[in-house]
């Protein structure tokens, strides 16, 4: 195994980021259950009401409770990134596998078609696919996943490329492995902690392009809310209650710094060498 | 380095061919029919036949991919379905200019702050511009534009009152936008010159020069940074193409009329013409910026060159 040995040690940074991240997944989780109001309940007579016993951070534009919607728009925002980050690294670990096991023509053909896809920049690939599959949820996960499992594709080539010609990969063989029983069985346990680290580094970027798309009204749609509408919401109000912006932002600002430390936590903790000097 | 450009040169080809037949399809699998949208409701079943002929669109696909081609090369991008007879490569041609400059101007900025923060940062790890250049690195990846823009915003239009909140025209309208397209090219040279000169500050030469007792100005120009400017003349393109991306949010929230904008608005609108045009313009603008960057980079590192 190519792990670690000895028990990863997470740096302060990544515990802390660790913890606020866990704390916002459980507000996202237990708000929507437990609060009185909903994120789309209207309430014309209470608009932008300060935060109150009743409202903890008081109402937006459309007199809706401003906790429900962060929480519930953080939950979307979780499940959305998340599932997309699933996707794109079982698409690029797959594709990886192939292309850096079987060589030849199909790692050609394969590479090519990273090389397309890194050619642009990613923000771009996704704001066109959901501009033209339509902003649904499915369609949201499916053009980030597009968008983003190039970049886990080469790096799982690489890594199954220098595999390949282990001697434990070539006593499999000898001993009449097949290629299948090869790349599922050694192959794949020994990329497992460095696909599970690159995706752990992608969530905190695939947060910031699904809230960048429903900032720009392309990704998850009104009444749902997602914090990045939120903010788009709050601009128009920015003058006369800067909260309805500044809430939403510092939780998604929040979510993908703790995120950011996290990910640069486990690429430590796995590879001492890239711990800064 | 002649050959060197024209094999490069060869690979871009079958990308553009398969560009331009990706957004090809893209025109004809797009929902409604151009003739119907064109006419509007005013159309009878012989007006929208004729113009389907006139179009084209009664031919078989293939005539109608090589007339497509055609058309391209003579930049006839088609006409707006959400601008009625205004030819998109009219409504197109002063956005890309737009956009060039701002994020041109955006990675000089980056550039100029960035670099010798990044240098200062790597000189003395640890020390108080190094921690800085930590912060500045971590809120220029993790913020987003429109969180940044916000407080911008807020902070500077409507608390301050010193700059407009959006607009185009005026010099003053372009500090803001130019403020929020160059935090994440800025953290990004920032990053990789820290790295880039911190990697060559350990090597052997470095300590030879140092012996000889030359003074540290003398190392940093002539040896560290020498060394280190390949790694740095890189950053460039990328910043770029950094600055390009986030022209989509930055120009939406300040009203600045560039290729950002018309992207967002024509995705929005459902305008396929212009969203196919869109395409083969980014398509066009980041193939010749990785063909820059790959130049740059033979050119500055002979090894590529001849692999």
């Amino acid at each position: 195994m190519t792990g670690p040995r000895r028990r990863a040690h997470l740096s302060r940074w990544a515990v802390g980021g660790l913890t606020v991240m866990g704390l916002l997944i459980a507000v996202s989780i237990v708000v929507p259950i437990a609060s009185p109001y909903s994120y789309r309940a209207q309430r014309l007579d209470e608009m932008f009401g300060a935060p109150s016993a009743q409202h903890w951070l008081g109402t937006d534009h459309l007199g809706r409770d401003i906790l429900a919607r962060v929480a519930y728009g953080g939950g979307i925002s979780f499940l959305v990134s998340g599932t997309a980050v699933l996707v794109q690294t079982v698409l690029g670990v797959t594709v990886g596998l192939i292309a850096g096991y079987s060589g030849g023509r199909t790692d050609a053909a394969l590479m090519r078609l990273t090389d397309v896809i890194l050619a642009f920049p990613p923000l771009l690939l996704l704001l066109l696919v959901t501009g033209l599959l339509g902003p649904t949820l499915v369609n949201i996960v499916l053009a980030l996943a597009i968008s983003g499992w190039a970049g886990m594709a080469r790096q799982i080539r690489a890594e199954a490329l220098t595999l390949r010609t282990r001697d434990f990969v070539v006593a499999a063989h000898a001993l009449g492995a097949t290629d299948g029983v090869i790349v599922r069985r050694h192959l794949l346990a020994n990329i497992a902690t460095i696909a599970m680290v690159r995706a752990s580094l992608d969530v905190g970027p695939v947060i910031l392009s699904e809230s960048t798309l429903s900032f720009l009204g392309i990704g998850i749609q009104p009444p749902t809310p997602s914090w990045g509408a939120m903010i788009a919401e709050g601009f128009s109000h920015l003058r006369t209650h800067p909260a309805l912006t500044v809430i939403p932002s510092v939780a998604l600002s929040l979510a993908v710094l703790s995120l950011t430390f996290v990910g640069d936590g486990l690429t430590e903790a796995i590879d001492p060498r890239q711990r800064r000097q | 380095m002649l050959r060197y450009l024209a094999r490069r040169l060869a690979t871009m080809v079958p990308l553009v061919l398969g560009t331009t037949l990706v957004v090809f399809a893209l025109g004809r699998l797009a929902p409604g029919d151009p003739v119907q949208i064109l006419f509007g409701d005013r159309g009878d079943a012989t007006a929208i036949a004729r113009g389907r002929a006139q179009l084209g669109l009664d031919r078989p696909l293939a005539e109608q991919y090589v007339r497509f081609l055609g058309r391209l090369g003579r930049f006839d991008l088609g006409v707006s379905y959400a601008y009625p007879g205004k030819p998109v490569s009219e409504l197109l041609a002063g956005a890309v200019s737009t956009s060039l400059l701002l994020g041109v101007l955006a990675v000089c900025v980056a550039l100029a702050i960035g670099l010798p923060l990044g240098i200062a940062a790597a000189l003395r790890p640890g020390g108080v511009i190094d921690r800085l250049a930590r912060f500045v690195t971590l809120i220029g990846i993790a913020v987003p534009f429109f969180v940044v823009a916000a407080g911008l915003v807020l902070l500077f239009s409507l608390r301050l009152g010193w700059l407009p909140v959006s607009g185009w025209g005026q010099p003053r309208h372009l500090v803001l936008p130019i403020v929020v397209l160059m935090l994440r090219p800025m953290a990004y040279i920032l990053r990789v010159t820290r790295l880039a000169v911190s990697q060559v500050l350990v090597e052997d030469f470095i300590r030879t020069a140092r012996a000889k007792g030359l003074g540290s100005g003398a190392i940093v120009l002539r040896h560290t940074l020498r060394n280190a400017a390949i790694t740095i003349a890189t950053t460039a393109g990328l910043s770029l193409s950094l600055a390009f991306t986030g022209a989509f949010v930055t120009e939406t929230i300040f009203a600045v009329p560039g290729m950002g904008r018309a992207t967002v608005t024509a995705i929005l609108q459902r305008d396929y013409p212009t969203i196919q045009a869109v395409v083969m313009v980014y398509t066009f603008l980041f193939l010749t910026l990785n063909l820059m960057m790959d130049c740059l980079y033979a050119a500055l590192d002979p090894r590529v060159r001849y692999s």
